[in-house]
């Protein structure tokens, strides 16, 4: 046998380039498993709970089919919209953020779950969270996962020094509207120098998270123009605040000198959502003790919480449904919080959970943030919110950093606001 | 053996088609079909670009003149993303920060590599540990880098704060304000680039050659004067060329204020670059035709400089006789 000649070595590279090339072009279909009985998932990092995902991957109890889990690294959003806009390795269900309302516009690309039985446990979720999964077709697509009831963390040893309500019965008393609440930080701020938090945005989102009008309606009419919408009053609200200055100045991008100042006490308190107890708990556990929790002034809000979603493409739309009903009983939506501290969107699942730990001394986040779930109001966000959001959140910073006159930043994001819509075919 | 056997029947197609004297593209295809072998094993890389090089910018052109939102249908809607374009104050505030920050870091940036490549080109001491040292700010990873400045220059809390404060100067709200945050981002890239140009000028250096500074010398010149009459004009070339890769990487400037204030820019977007709302507009908007037409008015300001850039070097590369003919040729 004559060894290979460098011609022969050649063909033989490119046939199997080309060979490859075939491969690959015949695997270009709608699913990323060819494996019948295998459903992909998409998730991100701590939005799943290992352990059951983990009984997922042996088998969906009540199905033959089985649950191959992929974490999807940052920009979720992009890979999962890059992958249903090509038509090719769309999951075959996928949790979605809580902005979800971004994929109102392309709602086809999801199954109406409504239709494969999701109605049948409706009864065991909050229906605020219920409704946020809803379209404005009608159509049930983003079924609940976890949830973010808010409250007003402070820090009881700030309030005592102050000579303020120390105990969170009498701090929630004493703010039970936004300008008690604002009377309240001044009082704090004239006896410690304290804020009461860290930036005005942090009031503006949390006046509009607890707030069953938004930006704009089911009929993507603006709101935010008339006298006495929601958003025009967080902004009214938010404005007091900073120009009682009890906001600290310090934006979201400076995270560093937020957790130094609550770390320290210049700042005392913050509004967020449940999540954020963990946050804090790793960012500042040396105050552990000192905080608690207070009820957000009129209502509390939800501030995040993710859903799930079945592709149109689904292979097995029936074993997804009984996936994602599986993963979201009362009882494993408790072991996932337990796991990785995703807060239940059934109110039944906090009778199988109890709080044991001492960051917010005797007393229960769990009891408190269950309690605060129950009042969130219901809500619509529009698929179109995110376009205008920043221009009030941008204008409100303006305000707050550089001091610029509130009723010009108001009316700037207001044109901004506009300018966009009608540039995206929303308002003409 | 085998080395010979392949090489013989192409020469030999060769001059067939000499021989013949067939159309080009006729000839074209005979060579491909010749050389196939060849051709598929340098296919991919050329497979790849046109994949992911390509067609994107290609298909970035369509894009810019339409309406798409990544997912849905793709409209036509004529130049309305370029009309917009035009009268977008946060795109043109995007222009004005880019440029702000390009002349902040560049100038700084490249009298600093100057100045560090003449003294490292000198006898000195440890020269290689210095080499290395002065290169390792632009193989370092930029998330951990954003993180380190975002403490240092932090407003209540940072390094820099402490310092002025310590001096008994006032402290600056470096990431909360306009100027802070410019400055900031440009203090960045001076970081991560100017041992880059510092080696880029050291290997330019290295190229002087030596009788040129012992004739100075002898002459009785000063280290300045050696300098400022003999390394730098000697330099320009190099120069030039650091000039125009500062000029592209200051204009596509997108990972600093990315990592350092996330995609909205920082407050009042004074950190938005152009780049960054190309991305912003895009991946976070969802406007994939605006985000194109950002990306194309980059390209035509880009290639402005260039052109600029090439008319400077251009002129410099002739010599005085023949640029003074061609001043007379046009006139």
């Amino acid at each position: 046998m004559t060894p290979p000649t460098r011609r022969r070595l050649l063909q033989a590279a490119g046939l199997a380039g080309l060979g490859a090339a075939g491969l690959s072009a015949c695997g270009s279909n709608a699913s990323i498993s060819d494996d019948p009985h295998e459903l992909v998932l998409w998730y991100w990092n701590r939005s799943a709970s290992p352990e059951l995902l983990e009984e997922a991957a042996t088998s969906i109890p009540g199905s033959d089919s089985h649950v191959r889990a992929d974490v999807i690294g940052t920009t979720f959003d992009t890979k999962l919209r890059t992958s249903l806009a090509g038509g090719a390795y769309i999951p075959d269900i996928t949790y979605i953020n809580s902005n979800n309302a971004l994929y109102f516009r392309n709602e086809d690309q999801f199954l109406d779950m409504a239709e494969l039985g999701a109605d049948e446990v409706k009864d065991d979720y909050y229906p605020w969270k219920w409704d946020l999964g809803t379209t404005p077709e009608g159509r049930f697509c983003f079924f609940p996962l976890d949830i973010g009831p808010t409250g007003f963390f402070y820090r009881q040893d700030v309030f005592e020094e102050a000579g303020l309500p120390t105990s969170p019965d009498e701090v929630s008393a004493a703010a039970t509207t936004w300008e008690d609440w604002i009377a309240l930080g001044t009082e704090l701020l004239g006896a410690t120098k304290a804020r009461l938090v860290n930036t005005g945005r942090h009031v503006y989102d949390q006046f509009l998270n607890a707030s069953p009008e938004r930006y704009l309606d089911e009929d993507d009419a603006p709101l935010y123009l008339e006298d006495g919408s929601a958003v025009r009053e967080a902004w009214t609200t938010a404005v007091a605040a900073i120009e009682a200055g009890i906001t600290a100045g310090i934006p979201d991008a400076r995270g560093p000198d937020q957790n130094a100042a609550w770390s320290n006490g210049s700042t005392a308190g913050h509004i967020n959502a449940a999540w954020w107890a963990q946050i804090l708990q790793e960012s500042a556990p040396d105050t552990a003790g000192l905080w608690r929790l207070a009820e957000q002034p009129v209502r509390p809000g939800n501030s995040g919480g993710s859903f799930a979603a079945i592709p149109r493409t689904c292979k097995d739309p029936e074993a997804a449904m009984a996936f994602i009903r599986w993963i979201n009983t009362p009882e494993n939506q408790a072991r996932a919080y337990e796991d990785v501290q995703l807060f239940p969107s059934c109110p039944a699942s906090f009778d199988s959970l109890s709080y044991s730990g001492d960051f917010f001394g005797d007393q229960d986040p769990l009891a408190f943030f269950s309690k605060a779930a129950e009042s969130v109001p219901s809500s619509f966000i529009s698929t179109w919110e995110s376009l205008v959001s920043g221009s009030f959140a941008l204008e409100l910073d303006n305000v707050e950093s550089s001091g610029k006159d509130p009723d010009a930043a108001w009316d700037d994001a207001v044109a901004a606001a506009k300018k966009v819509l009608t540039k995206r075919g929303v308002l003409s | 053996m085998s080395a010979t056997t392949p090489i013989a029947p192409s020469a030999a197609g060769a001059r067939r088609t000499d021989a013949a004297v067939p159309r080009s593209h006729e000839k074209g295809w005979r060579a491909l079909r010749a050389h196939w072998p060849q051709y598929l094993a340098i296919s991919p890389f050329y497979v790849l670009f046109l994949v992911f090089g390509l067609f994107p910018i290609l298909f970035s052109i369509v894009l810019s003149f339409t309406n798409w939102d990544g997912m849905g249908k793709i409209e036509f809607a004529g130049l309305a993303q370029y009309a917009y374009l035009i009268q977008d104050s946060r795109f043109w505030n995007a222009v004005g920060n880019t440029f702000i920050i390009w002349l902040l870091s560049t100038v700084p940036m490249l009298a600093l590599a100057l100045g560090i490549a003449f003294l490292l080109h000198q006898n000195i001491r440890l020269r290689g540990i210095y080499r290395v040292a002065f290169f390792l700010p632009n193989v370092t990873s930029m998330v951990a880098m954003a993180i380190v400045f975002g403490s240092v220059f932090s407003d209540s809390f940072g390094l820099v704060n402490s310092a002025l404060t310590a001096i008994g100067a006032d402290s600056i709200p470096w990431l909360s304000s306009s100027w802070g945050i410019k400055v900031t981002i440009a203090v960045m890239v001076i970081w991560r680039f100017t041992g880059y140009n510092a080696i880029i000028y050291l290997a330019g250096l290295q190229s002087i050659p030596t009788d040129l500074y012992d004739a100075a010398k002898m002459d009785g010149a000063s280290t300045w004067q050696i300098f400022t009459r003999v390394t730098v004009p000697m330099l320009r070339p190099v120069i030039l060329f650091t000039v125009i890769t500062s000029t592209v990487g200051g204009l596509s400037l997108f990972t600093e204020p990315q990592v350092l204030l996330g995609n909205e820019g920082g407050v009042g977007e004074a950190g938005m670059t152009i780049v960054l709302y190309q991305y912003n507009q895009a991946f976070t908007q969802f406007d994939f035709g605006y985000g194109s037409a950002i990306a194309w008015a980059l390209f035509v300001m880009a290639s402005i400089f260039a052109i600029i850039n090439w008319r400077l070097l251009s002129e410099r590369d002739r010599t005085p006789r023949a640029a003074r003919r061609s001043k007379g040729a046009r006139s």
